[in-house]
């Protein structure tokens, strides 16, 4: 069964999109900013990462290059979902494998889940 | 030498001018009111404000509310930029922090947050939430106290909203330099938003509560004009300048026109003519000295066609810049809102006399009667400081009678110079008769005069020579007694 971390300082987004990843049968981890979603990373494994942009300590940008060049997580998935700041993932190709503009269609979500997972 | 303390201008003018300048840089404020009384409008605009003033913003929500649908109400107003959105302005959220950690990690939290945003401006959305988390009173103070300690020390001015109506014993209101209050209240059918400095540590602020709206602009604060205008800006001329009323005849009977800087008021029914001389009076206007008409009733293009059959070129006189006629319908707007319309279009044009046609329509837009005096007070007040040359008109009720009413109390306060004008029967002709009541530190012709309105104009005449009884509406000739 495969992993997805989901980072968003808004718990009701994590959350929302938690319960719709759980619901396709894959287990969910949460972090609230970049650093306590690096420090899930060391300890447990991750298949792929769906991350907000604008958070406090780490945000989505620097957690995505965090996971490049710290934990040498080269072909780990990361996923941006952002309102404002969606054009700031798109403007660094290679950082993320999919942006979301917030609010996103979950039916979509799940499908670019399923296809960078392959199940 | 006394300090002046450095301000972080809110961007909202009314506000500022209630703040004397805005908020004290680096002190701690606390924005509550209800749900919906535009708590988060005001951080924001304020906000966005700081942000092109060249100021850093971090707006941490202690709330469960998402950003994106903030954001999605935001954007319908003109004010909010969604490029400063992640770059000047960081959104985050410290709930999750709150509620696992509690209000020593939110400070934490926020404390590494302001420094790596270098922000200027923190605002923290839903306080209630730390009051909720804290243990005891003493929990919520130390928070207030360590949050505005590390933002003090970072030079960054804080506000913290909360939808709860704190009194002034509560521990947030003892720790904070500022509370401003926002409210909104039912006057009939109609809901008046207010705003209220409740506390200004250190520093001066108008006080009481003042009416402000939100519309696509953002929030707008209108001062109450008795308020801001407690002092008038400038104490005027002390010389005598004549200016001419428009009228020939009118000019001799105040003995050579009406003192520049000096306000007027036209009582009369409908119909008698105070409208007309208005209009003859904006009519002796010129690019130099250029008029303003501030009128409720009648609609430019009404007014022009008035002027015509006076024989004034109302249109030729906008083209050339000598006129604005600027149309108030009073079923719109606040009191203090039109007041300062009224100025700012004075000062924008540069206007040397003003018609405000009339006094009576200010009075359908005040929600507490109460104030009309001083609001008028304070206006004419400040024209005359401004040295604008003021006509008032005011509509009496009865048009026959030799009842008089009188706009307010106190009226000495308010003019300088009264005109009755009335409808008088004589030899079964309807007549309008005008009479100088009082002008002030000159001398005046005080006989009854018929007022004529024609396309040559307004002429006045001494028609009622002997006649008696004449301001009862119902004249008798000598020879009758």
């Amino acid at each position: 069964m495969n992993t997805i971390l989901i980072v968003d300082d808004e718990y009701l987004i994590a959350d929302i999109l938690g319960f719709a990843l759980e619901d396709e049968g894959f287990l969910v981890e949460k972090a609230s900013n970049g650093r306590k979603a690096l420090e899930a990373l060391r300890d447990k494994r991750v298949d792929l990462v769906i991350t907000d942009y604008m958070m406090p300590v780490l945000n989505g940008e620097e957690l995505a290059r965090a996971i490049r060049d710290e934990l040498e997580l080269v072909d780990l998935p990361v996923i941006l979902m952002s309102g404002a700041q969606a054009s700031q993932g798109r403007d660094s190709p290679g950082l993320f494998e999919a942006v979301f503009d917030k609010p996103f269609d979950m039916d979509r979500m799940i499908a670019k889940v399923r296809e960078l997972l392959h199940t | 030498m006394v300090e002046t303390l450095k301000r972080l201008a809110t961007g909202i003018e009314g506000l500022d001018a209630l703040l004397k300048g805005g908020l004290v840089a680096g002190a701690s404020y606390i924005v509550q009111g209800p749900p919906g009384a535009g708590k988060t409008i005001l951080a924001n605009q304020l906000a966005c404000g700081h942000v092109r003033d060249g100021g850093r913003v971090l707006v941490a929500t202690l709330l469960s509310e998402s950003h994106e649908r903030l954001f999605k109400y935001l954007s319908t107003l003109e004010f909010f930029d969604p490029a400063l959105v992640g770059d000047q302005i960081q959104f985050v959220s410290a709930f999750d922090t709150l509620q696992d950690e509690g209000l020593e990690a939110v400070v934490r939290l926020l404390r590494q947050e302001i420094a790596r945003q270098q922000a200027s401006l923190l605002i923290v959305d839903g306080l209630l939430n730390a009051r909720a988390r804290a243990e005891t009173s003493l929990d919520t103070k130390k928070f207030v106290a360590e949050l505005q300690g590390h933002a003090a020390f970072a030079g960054c001015t804080v506000l913290l909203l909360t939808s709860a109506r704190l009194d002034e014993g509560s521990p947030e209101h003892t720790m904070v330099d500022g509370v401003i209050e926002l409210g909104e209240q039912l006057e009939g059918s109609r809901a008046v938003r207010h705003i209220q400095l409740r506390k200004t540590r250190g520093s001066g602020a108008l006080s009481g509560v003042h009416e402000c709206l939100i519309n696509e602009a953002g929030l707008q604060v209108y001062p109450r004009l008795e308020a801001l205008y407690s002092h008038p800006s400038n104490l005027g001329s002390d010389t005598l300048v004549r200016i001419t009323t428009g009228v020939k005849a009118l000019d001799e009977m105040l003995d050579g026109g009406l003192a520049e800087g000096s306000v007027s008021l036209l009582m009369g029914p409908s119909g008698a003519g105070k409208s007309s001389l208005g209009l003859g009076f904006l009519a002796a206007a010129t690019p130099e000295a250029p008029a303003l008409h501030f009128g409720f009733y009648e609609p430019p293009a009404r007014l022009r066609l008035k002027a015509a059959s006076l024989g004034y070129d109302f249109a030729e006189m906008e083209r050339q810049g000598a006129l604005r006629l600027s149309w108030q319908p009073t079923t719109e707007g606040l009191l203090d809102q039109v007041g300062a319309r009224l100025l700012a279009q004075v000062q924008a044009l540069g206007a040397r006399r003003v018609v405000i046609d009339s006094l009576g329509a200010f009075g359908r837009l005040a929600f507490d009667q109460a104030r009309l005096n001083g609001f008028f007070r304070a206006l004419t007040g400040e024209l005359r400081a401004r040295g604008v040359s003021v006509m008032l008109t005011w509509e009496m009720r009865d048009l026959f009678g030799s009842e008089i009413t009188s706009p307010a109390p106190d009226l000495s306060s308010i003019v300088d110079n009264l005109f009755l004008m009335r409808f008088v029967e004589l030899d079964s002709q309807l007549r309008r008769v005008l009479s100088i009541l009082k002008v002030r530190d000159s001398h005046y012709d005080p006989a009854l005069h018929e007022l004529a309105i024609g396309a040559d104009g307004i002429t006045l005449r001494n028609a009622f020579a002997g006649a008696s009884g004449v301001l009862s509406g119902t004249a008798v000739p000598q020879g009758d007694r």
